[in-house]
């Protein structure tokens, strides 16, 4: 049975559609990351499995527990749903100190002192904030108070654990920190987590499963290798990575592939989607796909470089064919001139 | 528990703001006093009222003396905020709570002050007679009466303008410096323009508050024979030897047909204010313009303004209190005495007075703040109709002048048979003081729970807190210093109120404003002086506590 079944929300803020029928399950154990830019309804989402806001349509099950249904109007409360929520700001209570916050849940759920000590204790001991258990939040540095924030919200054992942008308030070098630590704990405590974020590198990271969000719609539901490596639409492919784009006109289709062209060009790649030959198409690469190559070839371009940039880990090249403009990244400067590109058929995605 | 807290404070509410105000609409409707057994449905009062030459004389004043004292008091105060909040004017830390003590100063204290300070024969008149010969203003005329309010509501419109002005971003104003604009063309050409609204809205507050003056023209106006609105209700209780009740209801309502729109225009104008301000950065620090060699008129114009609005007045009442007799010829030294406020001790009504003032101020204003914090929590994060209703109903005693909020709350206690004995206790000045101040009490309240970040409500809910839980647990902790703020600031409200208290005056209700109301009828300048002097002490202390503890007074 899964931990939680989301089925067709729809969700109405003033005159916005947020939601528009999403579904989702989330299975035992799982990580499941919401990724979408602002505004994509993610976060309404989440607060919606919370019980923070209402859906207008829609049902809401946990551990085969309905706690929303708005065909029968039916609606569990947030504080009786039982979640554990780890929000953006961490909001944790400035009039309570770091133990007191941790064990608010316990209290409620009148666990007898001795054990709310030790339960405590051992979360506090586990997130490395032990000794940090009389401080108040505003004592805490950034990482301690969404450490806290994290441990409040495990130490009851939710049977979802939901966390709205919990790093996003952390400085770059403690982010790419926190990711692994994050991921390792959630799967140490075999709890299920659903995850928003709008930073597609976190989502990758952390999740075993991605939902991709626009506008209110799932785009795609997959793997983080699937999402990066095989997206569906042309949205996904360009929401995710730095990518180069051909627009241009299908001028031949043969199985599962198509030619595009435009002024100058003519590039075989992998055709998503239905397309007859003569309409418009989108050709897609990840930029780290694409290669300098010696000469000449199949899929292969002559181009201008037009500039070489220094990234520091790379080089990145800036070349240009009418009004085709490609980046490209490599190893060594280069100086303008002529030079060939690689397109591998693969990895050139034609929607 | 959430259900019940918001059917509490809708119905508890509506009972406390319409029974009043449909009794006062009631009676206006009777021949006679609503007691009276002949009483029956009339438009004589109105046909009455409405007729009286002196009605339409008071009506006059009162609309001179709000249009005048609202062309004083802001500009005044809106440059005295632009000086304050945004330049390097010398002494500022120093000046801005002085700037906000006239509001918690009793309208009549100051109006005493004035008459034994710059009155025909006061301090200050006498000092100048003999150094120049005569005597070269009147207080006791509408002009003399127009200066004063308008000076002394300086600080309302000092107190929005400068909570905009602080929000502004000071790049616009850095913009203008760098383009080569100087101090006063900064405030002309960009920082005023741009808090417009609020300059606006304290415009339509000070003239609302015109309407509303009791204090000051019953003790300047009464002596040139100039009647405002609230001053002619007051004449008229004993008009006709028996209770006038009848015209009283009348002439009430047509200060509320006056006060009423101007409160829902105001309100209005804030909700479009917001749009206009430029909001910066949140508190970055910033460089004050530099006045330059303007520093010190600018400095001089400010503390002239407090020499004549607060010292002027409070020195007047205390050298009054410590003299025998005051009068052409008379040395200072010679008459100097403690003696009124020993013969207080002779007066047991005055000296219930100052214990009543003490108990409503402390224990009421305590029981009042619990009162707005269960309607503002009702109201908190509560989503549905009912709460603009009662933002509706809160509103409406804004419009009803102490006075009138006092006379309604005596009829409803003779009204109401039930309830009768309560009318000789403090309850019934304490729950007609709770009315009055309901608007200001539920701001402050608001404020304070304005200040709790919905998360920190949230995270509660989801760990499996109920509503009222939530309220117990996370709601009230994080406000309770907001809270005793409030209750500092209600307290000084209700030492200082005075007009409330004048139709509920009896033996038990007894408090030190209105019995310096009544004083002034009998000319009693010695008790008067006395009590003065101990309400502006009361002010003054717990003004002193709340400033120690960091209350913000600009709420």
């Amino acid at each position: 049975m899964p931990d939680l079944i989301v089925e067709n929300i729809e969700k109405q803020l003033g005159t916005a559609q947020v939601l528009c029928g999403v579904s989702f399950e989330l299975q035992q154990g799982e990580v499941l990351a919401l990724l979408g830019a602002s505004g994509s309804g993610k976060t309404t989402l989440l607060r919606s499995v919370a019980g923070l806001e209402r859906p207008d349509k829609g049902k809401i099950e946990i551990r085969g527990k309905v706690v929303f249904d708005a065909a029968t109007g039916f609606e569990i409360p947030a504080e009786q749903r039982g979640l554990g929520l780890v929000f953006q700001s961490y909001a944790i209570w400035p009039h309570r100190s770091v133990f007191e916050n941790v064990a608010y849940g316990l209290r409620l759920r009148h666990v007898a002192d001795a054990e709310i000590r030790q339960r405590v204790g051992d979360v506090l001991a586990r997130l490395g904030l032990g000794h940090l258990a009389d401080r108040y939040a505003h004592q805490l540095s950034g990482g301690q108070q969404q450490r806290v924030a994290l441990a409040r919200a495990i130490v009851y054992n939710p049977p979802v654990l939901l966390l709205d942008e919990p790093l996003s308030n952390l400085d770059a070098k403690l982010r790419e920190d926190a990711r692994a630590w994050v991921r390792e704990l959630i799967k140490q405590i075999g709890n299920s987590a659903l995850y928003v974020t709008h930073d597609q590198t976190e989502a990758l990271a952390i999740a075993d499963r991605v939902l991709l969000l626009d506008r209110g719609q799932i785009q795609q539901d997959g793997t983080p290798q699937e999402i990066y490596g095989r997206p569906t639409s042309q949205f996904a492919a360009e929401f995710m990575g730095s990518n180069n784009r051909f627009d241009g006109k299908i001028a031949e289709i043969s199985a599962n592939r198509a030619r595009l062209e435009n002024h100058g060009w003519s590039l075989w790649g992998k055709l998503r989607g239905d397309k007859e030959p003569g309409a418009p198409g989108t050709g897609l690469i990840r930029v780290e796909r694409v290669r300098l190559a010696d000469g000449g070839g199949e899929n292969h371009l002559k181009m201008q470089l037009k500039s070489a940039l220094y990234l520091g880990e790379r080089w990145e090249y800036v070349l240009q064919l009418g009004e085709l403009r490609l980046r490209v990244w490599g190893e060594e400067g280069r100086a303008p001139g002529e030079c060939w590109v690689a397109i591998p058929q693969e990895e050139f995605w034609i929607f | 528990m959430s259900r019940t807290l918001r059917s509490f404070a809708v119905i508890g509410v509506a009972l406390v703001v319409f029974g009043p105000l449909g009794l006062i609409i009631y009676q206006s409707f009777l021949s006679e006093a609503f007691f009276s057994p002949t009483a029956s449905l009339s438009l004589g009062a109105y046909r009455y009222v409405l007729t009286d030459s002196g009605f339409h004389s008071a009506f006059g004043t009162s609309l001179l003396v709000s249009l005048g004292m609202t062309l004083i008091s802001v500009p005044l105060g809106s440059l005295l905020a632009f000086l304050l909040v945004r330049t390097d004017l010398p002494g500022k830390k120093f000046l801005e709570p002085w700037l906000l003590v006239p509001i918690f100063l009793s309208p009549v204290v100051l109006a005493f002050g004035y008459v034994v300070a710059v009155g025909p024969v006061g301090f200050f008149s006498l000092w100048t007679k003999a150094l120049i010969g005569r005597v070269p203003w009147n207080l006791y005329s509408l002009y003399g009466m127009i200066l004063i309010a308008g000076l002394t509501h300086v600080p309302h419109s000092f107190l929005y303008v400068s909570s905009a002005l602080r929000t502004l971003d000071p790049s616009v104003e850095e913009a203008a410096r760098v383009a080569g604009a100087g101090p006063w063309r900064i405030a002309a050409t960009v920082s005023l323009p741009l808090v417009l609204p609020s300059i606006l809205f304290s415009a339509a507050l000070i003239f609302l508050l015109g309407f509303e003056l009791f204090g000051l023209p019953l003790v300047l106006g009464d002596p040139a024979g100039l009647l405002v609105l609230t001053t002619y209700l007051y004449k008229l209780t004993n008009l006709l030897g028996v209770p006038s009740y009848h015209l009283m209801a009348v002439v009430a309502l047509s200060i509320v047909a006056l006060t009423f729109p101007l409160v829902y225009a105001q309100r209005r104008m804030l909700r479009t204010a917001g749009r206009f301000a430029v909001i910066g950065g949140k508190g970055q620090a910033f460089r004050p313009l530099p006045l330059g060699a303007l520093r010190w008129p600018a400095v001089a114009i400010v503390l002239l303004w407090l020499v004549v609005t607060v010292l002027l007045p409070l020195i007047g009442v205390a050298l009054r209190s410590v003299v025998s007799q005051w009068g052409e010829g008379i040395k200072l030294f010679d008459v100097l005495t403690l003696d009124h406020f020993r013969e207080l001790k002779g007066y047991p009504n005055l000296v219930r007075g100052i214990v009543n003032t003490l108990l409503i101020g402390s224990i009421g204003g305590a029981l009042s703040v619990v009162f707005y914090a269960i309607i503002g929590l009702a109201a908190h994060r509560w989503q549905s109709r009912w709460v603009s209703f009662l933002d509706y109903l809160v509103m409406l005693p804004r419009a009803l002048p102490g006075l009138i909020v006092g006379l309604a709350f005596l009829w409803v206690f003779l009204f109401f048979k039930p309830i009768a004995p309560l009318r000789t206790t403090l309850f019934s000045l304490w729950i007609a003081y709770t009315v009055v101040w309901l608007a200001y009490g539920l701001r402050l309240i608001s404020a304070a729970l304005l200040q709790v970040k919905p998360e920190l409500e949230e995270a509660a809910r989801v760990t499996g807190a109920g509503q009222g839980t939530v309220y117990r647990d996370v709601t009230l902790p994080l406000i309770r210093f907001g809270l005793i703020g409030s209750w500092l600031l209600v307290f000084m409200m209700f030492v200082r109120e005075y007009s409330t208290g004048v139709y509920l005056l009896g033996p038990g209700t007894e408090v030190i404003g209105s019995l310096i109301v009544s004083l002034w009828g009998t000319g009693a300048l010695d008790l008067i002086s006395a009590l003065s002097v101990i309400e502006i002490a009361l002010v003054g202390l717990i003004l002193f506590i709340a400033l120690r503890l960091g209350v913000r007074l600009d709420a």
